[in-house]
């Protein structure tokens, strides 16, 4: 199958979006599939060969956050160029409601196309405004994605219809083989447990762990909490009390590997995430590598473990919630080896190869479809028409 | 007089912005229903290859002769249901449905992923389910689009969709039998 895949937002920085286009790329063509990927990208960044640049993204706000995107006639032109000459069986668009490559090549292409919605925060006021503009252009896509509830939620309520929720791929094998490291193991005494994510960012919920500590830490002196992301940690332990700062060992951004042997290696990892999470893959990420884990519950979260099955729960937003559910994991082992074989098992569900297969399926429904509608006689007159939309 | 001719020009500006809105929802209105004839084609024989997957299983000989005869006869009933979609098809993969899910109880799926045989008509009807979803939910949301569009008052009052009768949404229950999808 010819494939063409469109990624809105540029491959210089690392983001969901990205490494899902990423790593669907990858599985398609190890199964064998011709893909191509277009995505903005600045001429230093370093490419993979399957990637073709739609050339340098601006910094542009919109939908309440600033995103690095790229636009303008001659994107549109470069992006025609991309779709005469991939000659897709299907076109494979990413986030196609954002003023991106994806809107320009949802315009331009005729094909079968099936969209990917991520996001779950779309303001209706955007949409609203863009409604006009955008419609005709949405009512090409024959096959709408939508990677949880929540974006599926959006796109009922603001593009109308509806979208298969077909959720992010994990390499659960890579995480499950990742190598436990001896610094980050924890004993019984002095127990380990793990925070990921941006520190400054209040939503990824380090100021929720930080007010559940003190209380942790009566109970269980020896704890150590182990903060892996990008932030400056004098700025975040800023008016902390000194026995909770002593008990975090920051760590900073760390690499793919190194966070696979962290989740494999620590015994609870805690997820404090406030809100704005519509699918929650590092939960997955975690629970392949057999990690036990504590999650707020937020609903996607829920999902994702099961309604807590497959991982503990604790009231969103709430430290003493959170404190007593850590306490008692970690006081427990039977426990927490139980919920992490559940979590392990349940991962499963969501590697890369179940979820390609559900993707595929996706393709070739569509494609079918289309073949079926070709197959009908068109006039000269039809054919000038759409044309004209091109 | 060259008052006139500007008014000429306007109008005739005027008139032919009309007609090209006009060519031009005409055109978005024939590209849906061609996208509606697809989906509900490969609806169809998403349908088709579903039935052929319950009669294979019906088939294999590793049902007992009760549940194989419910089975083989709802998956006749579809497969000789009207083709065109409505309430008798529907019923019929209704049934389809049902007749799946009371044949695979755990312990059949068991017994059958234990076979080389059972294994392989098992997958082939998980994916043909997995199929007849996702085909029916592309239908549904193609016929939402076109009843969109052709509620609004400038296909209504030009006649745009042409005598082709308002789509209906297809409604069945599809989905896949309970204890396949449990790995």
């Amino acid at each position: 199958m010819r494939i063409g895949i469109v990624c809105p937002y540029s491959f210089d920085v690392p983001g969901g979006v990205q490494f899902h286009v990423r790593d669907l790329a990858e599985h398609l063509i190890g199964q064998g599939h011709e893909v191509s990927v277009l995505a903005p990208a600045d001429s230093e960044t370093e490419l993979p060969d399957y990637v073709t640049s739609a050339g340098r993204a601006t910094a542009v706000r919109y939908n309440g956050s600033v995103a690095r995107l790229n636009f303008g006639p001659v994107t549109a032109a470069k992006v025609n160029r991309w779709l005469d000459a991939g000659q897709f069986d299907v076109l494979h668009l990413h986030e196609p409601v954002t003023p991106s490559i994806s809107v320009l090549a949802l315009m331009a292409a005729e094909g079968p196309i099936v969209a990917t919605f991520h996001t779950s925060m779309l303001r209706s006021r955007t949409m609203q405004t863009a409604y006009p503009i955008i419609r005709p252009s949405l009512e090409k896509i024959s096959g709408r994605i939508a990677v949880s509830e929540d974006a599926r939620r959006t796109v009922t309520t603001h593009v109308g219809g509806d979208a298969v929720v077909i959720p992010n791929g994990v390499y659960v094998d890579r995480f499950a083989s990742a190598p436990r490291r001896s610094a980050w193991i924890g004993t019984p005494a002095s127990p380990t447990i793990a925070f990921l994510g941006r520190m400054g960012e209040p939503r990824k919920g380090l100021p929720v762990l930080a007010a559940a500590l003190p209380d942790v830490l009566r109970s269980i002196p020896g704890l150590r909490v182990l903060v892996a992301g990008p932030g400056d940690p004098d700025e975040v332990t800023e008016g902390w009390p000194p026995e909770v700062r002593a008990a975090c060992e920051f760590l900073g951004s760390v690499s793919d590997d190194d966070k696979a042997s962290l989740l494999a290696s620590v015994d609870v990892y805690v997820a404090p995430n406030t809100g704005g999470e519509s699918f929650g893959i590092i939960l997955i990420e975690a629970m392949s590598a057999g990690a036990c884990v504590l999650a707020s519950d937020l609903s996607a979260f829920s999902r994702v473990l099961d309604g807590g099955t497959a991982g503990a729960m604790f009231a969103n937003e709430q430290p003493d919630d959170l404190a007593r559910t850590l306490v008692d994991l970690l006081r427990r082992p039977e426990r927490r080896a139980e919920l992490a074989a559940a979590g392990q098992h349940r991962a499963r569900l969501f590697d890369w190869s179940v979820v390609a297969d559900e993707i595929l399926a996706v393709y070739e429904t569509v494609i079918e479809g289309r073949a079926a509608a070709d197959f009908q006689p068109q006039g000269r007159w039809n054919r000038f028409l759409r044309g004209g939309s091109r | 007089m060259s008052e006139v001719l500007s008014w000429v020009f306007a109008v005739l500006f005027v008139l032919v912005v009309i007609a090209w809105y006009l060519s031009y929802t005409a055109a978005r209105v024939d590209r849906l229903h061609v996208r509606l004839s697809g989906t509900l084609a490969a609806l169809d024989a998403r349908l088709v290859r579903r039935a052929e997957a319950a009669v294979e299983l019906a088939n294999s000989g590793l049902l007992d002769g009760a549940t194989s005869l419910i089975l083989a006869n709802a998956a006749a009933e579809s497969l000789e249901a009207p083709a065109e979609h409505g309430e008798a098809r529907e019923l019929a993969e209704n049934d389809l449905t049902e007749a799946l899910d009371l044949a695979l109880t755990p312990d059949v799926v068991s017994s059958l992923r234990s076979s080389a045989l059972g294994e392989d008509v098992l997958g082939r009807l998980s994916s043909a389910c997995l199929r007849v979803q996702l085909a029916r939910r592309f239908h549904n949301d193609a016929v939402t689009d076109v009843r969109r569009m052709r509620r609004t008052w400038t296909i209504r009052l030009f006649h745009l969709a042409g005598h082709t009768p308002m789509p209906h949404t297809v409604e069945f229950d599809d989905a896949s039998p309970e204890h396949l999808v449990a790995v």
